[in-house]
């Protein structure tokens, strides 16, 4: 049996799994249901869950626990962390947000139009980072996590590459 | 008059060059692609009967380059050229280019093009054949004073527009007299620097305008037909995002006063081709003419499901001088369809363009379902582009079904490897003012400020906990990670081989 802490979007769920006679079963926060999983390669899978069929493709994010589920046309961010690792997290108060990049990477080239970030500054997830000029439109970077702004490595006015280092975190 | 047309170059990439190139196909024509370095492998490239490199992947030096296109065109002894939308489609240089060139430009002449491209000769020119316009200048509104004045008399809030304008670029919208000087000036400044003409003008800005469309199909024999609205009012920074046909609010009275009135304009400008007429409407169904679009829009298809036409077979019949095959009389509108632009883009994160592989695309199929995709699997979607993966046009036999077999479609399309806009489209299938008909321009702004799109519902959160954990726990515990099929073989292997067999030995 394995115990995960899962999380999707904002939401938690505790998940038990144990595979017994070519079934899955699973609780998930306290509900009971029965799995049949095909896998088509190391990501994709066909899935009934109580006979309910999914086709879902669960990718893993760049990083640490997070990965990305797609299914009924949706991408999903999920974090999957083993339930007792999440546990002693939590007692150490530390966020799960806390295993981000270290390095903000341009996803895209473009022009930094404006840095709303220093150096010092403590930023939440979500939080707006800068603002770079793409493909003929203005995109709000945001923060992947919580974390510290350790360094700015761009200035207002300057053209960025893909892949270049925009900032870095704690 | 007739010309043949043999064969065409297609001058674009993406789903519309796919889009052109079937209809070739569909006429025995032969079609030509060209395409950039990071479009080596894209999907117009494989549709395409002939193909040819025209430069490096930024479109300015490939799809833009007039001398590069023609060349090709030369080279493969292409009859005509169809632009497409967007790069060449609405630039009079290059469709006078290709005249002198002794090659048939697929679109109006460049004489209407100019006219119409430029918004305040395109508004003199709706006035001149009687169409409304918005309460506002006809003239250059450079002397700060002469705008105060008529600013004043049209009423606030107004409209700063580039006469060269588009995109909402030089556009501002002005609230209160004081800001008005200040407003001029740097639309003209915007203006100046993105289209190199400073040109401003003021009009009527209308607080909650629905944006409705008519096509219209031109010959050069003086025929002149409407294939009824489309209503584009659901965009996002004036770009359309959710398009449909007919118009919820349209009643078959106005619809023959501004189809009228769009068949008008387009007979005043000399118009011959497939075009589009755009009006702003009131909340009190009033209407005003907004500009004419010398090209095959993207959201044609929404017109060819309910009229049941092949508008690029139009363009091309027409190209070659032909009359008009059908009269106002006989074209009419048959059920309801809706367009969805599927965007490689992320909602949640102010629609930024998601770049990379498709590492899984499945496109939905059935009854009512028609995907114009620009990719297929393993396709990048790449940097330099308009970030639009496919669109997404469903038919049902009202709008009621239409809503219904769009929200099934969304939800059957696979994609994985870019975030995607599928999510934001299934939350607007299911708005209650989206449903009820009752939209307009400023409708994404008003109902999801802050881009707010509630895309996860608990079920399906649920389902995709499960599903991560499922795969975290077989990859632990290697579990059967097997593609299915690899315990026993396919029947269908054995039995294709034994067709085969009986083929060769002939005893079939």
């Amino acid at each position: 049996m394995r115990r995960y802490n899962i999380t999707v979007g904002d939401k938690e769920f505790d998940i038990t799994v144990t595979y017994k006679s070519e079934k899955y079963h699973v609780t998930c926060n306290g509900k009971k249901m029965e799995a049949v999983a095909h896998f088509l390669g190391e990501s994709r899978a066909l899935l009934l869950i109580d006979g309910e069929s999914h086709e879902v493709d669960v990718r893993s994010n760049g990083y640490g626990t997070s990965k990305i589920v797609f299914m009924k046309g949706m991408e999903l961010p999920v974090t999957v962390e083993d339930y007792n690792l999440a546990q002693l997290r939590k007692t150490a108060g530390m966020t799960s947000e806390s295993s981000i990049d270290k390095v903000l990477k341009a996803a895209m080239p473009g022009m930094v139009l404006d840095i709303k970030v220093q150096p010092g500054d403590t930023v939440r997830k979500g939080e707006p980072l800068l603002v770079l000029e793409a493909m003929k439109m203005e995109n709000i970077i945001k923060s992947p996590g919580n974390a510290a702004v350790k360094a700015v490595h761009i200035q207002k006015g300057q053209s960025v590459e893909k892949g270049d280092s925009l900032l870095e975190f704690e | 008059m007739n010309r043949k047309i043999r064969k065409i170059l297609i001058a674009n990439r993406g789903e519309i060059a796919v889009r052109v190139m079937r209809a070739c196909r569909d006429l025995g024509i032969t079609s030509v692609a060209v395409f950039s370095d990071c479009d080596h492998t894209a999907y117009h490239v494989r549709m395409a009967d002939e193909a040819y490199h025209i430069g490096p992947s930024p479109s300015t030096e490939s799809y833009l380059v007039h001398d590069k296109i023609i060349e090709v065109a030369k080279k493969s002894k292409a009859d005509a050229i169809h632009p497409g939308y967007g790069f060449l489609a609405e630039n009079a240089d290059f469709a006078q280019r290709c005249v002198d060139e002794g090659i048939i430009f697929i679109g109006p002449t460049p004489r209407t093009i100019r006219l119409l491209g430029d918004k305040l000769q395109a508004r003199a020119t709706a006035l001149k054949a009687g169409l409304p316009v918005t309460p506002g200048g006809e003239f250059d509104a450079g002397d700060t004073e002469e705008a105060a004045k008529l600013a004043g008399k049209i009423g606030y809030p107004v409209l700063v527009k580039a006469a060269a304008g588009g995109g909402g670029k030089g556009m501002r919208v002005v609230t209160e007299p004081d800001s008005l000087p200040a407003a001029l000036e740097t639309a003209s400044r915007e203006a100046a620097s993105a289209f190199g003409d400073g040109r401003v003008y003021i009009e009527k800005y209308l607080t909650r305008p629905r944006h409705i469309e008519f096509q219209i199909l031109c010959d050069e024999h003086g025929n002149c037909i409407h294939l009824f609205e489309r209503e584009c009012s659901i965009q996002r920074r004036h770009q359309k995002v959710i398009e449909e046909s007919p118009s919820p609010v349209m009643t078959p009275e106005l619809r023959k006063e501004m189809g009228a009135a769009a068949v008008n304009i387009a007979k005043a400008s000399g118009y011959v081709g497939a075009g589009t007429v755009e009006f702003l409407v009131d909340e009190d169904l009033s209407y005003y003419f907004l500009e004419v679009n010398t090209r095959l829009q993207v959201e044609h298809p929404v017109t060819e499901m309910v009229t049941g036409l092949d508008l690029v077979r139009e363009q091309i019949a027409i190209a070659e001088g032909n009359k008009l095959s059908f009269g106002q009389d006989e074209v009419s509108q048959n059920g309801h369809a809706i367009e969805c632009r599927i965007y490689a883009e992320d909602p949640e994160a102010g629609f930024m363009p998601s770049t990379g592989i498709l590492k899984n695309y499945r496109m939905p199929a059935g009854p009512g379902v028609r995907v114009d995709s620009g990719v297929v699997i393993f396709n990048e979607i790449p940097i330099y582009y308009d970030p639009m993966i496919a669109k997404l046009i469903i038919w049902g036999a009202n709008r009621t079904e239409a809503i219904h077999r769009t929200r099934r479609a969304l939800e059957e399309y696979r994609i994985s490897g870019v975030k995607t806009t599928i999510g934001f489209h299934r939350v607007i299938m299911d708005n209650k003012k989206f449903i009820a008909g009752d939209i307009s321009t400023k409708f994404l702004n008003e109902e999801y400020p802050d881009n707010n799109y509630t895309l996860l519902d608990d079920n399906l959160c649920e389902r995709a906990a499960v599903a991560a954990a499922l795969q975290t726990f077989t990859k632990e515990r290697q579990i059967a990670v097997q593609p299915v099929n690899s315990k026993q073989k396919s029947q269908w292997v054995t039995i294709h081989r034994k067709a085969n067999l009986r083929t060769f030995t002939g005893s079939r």
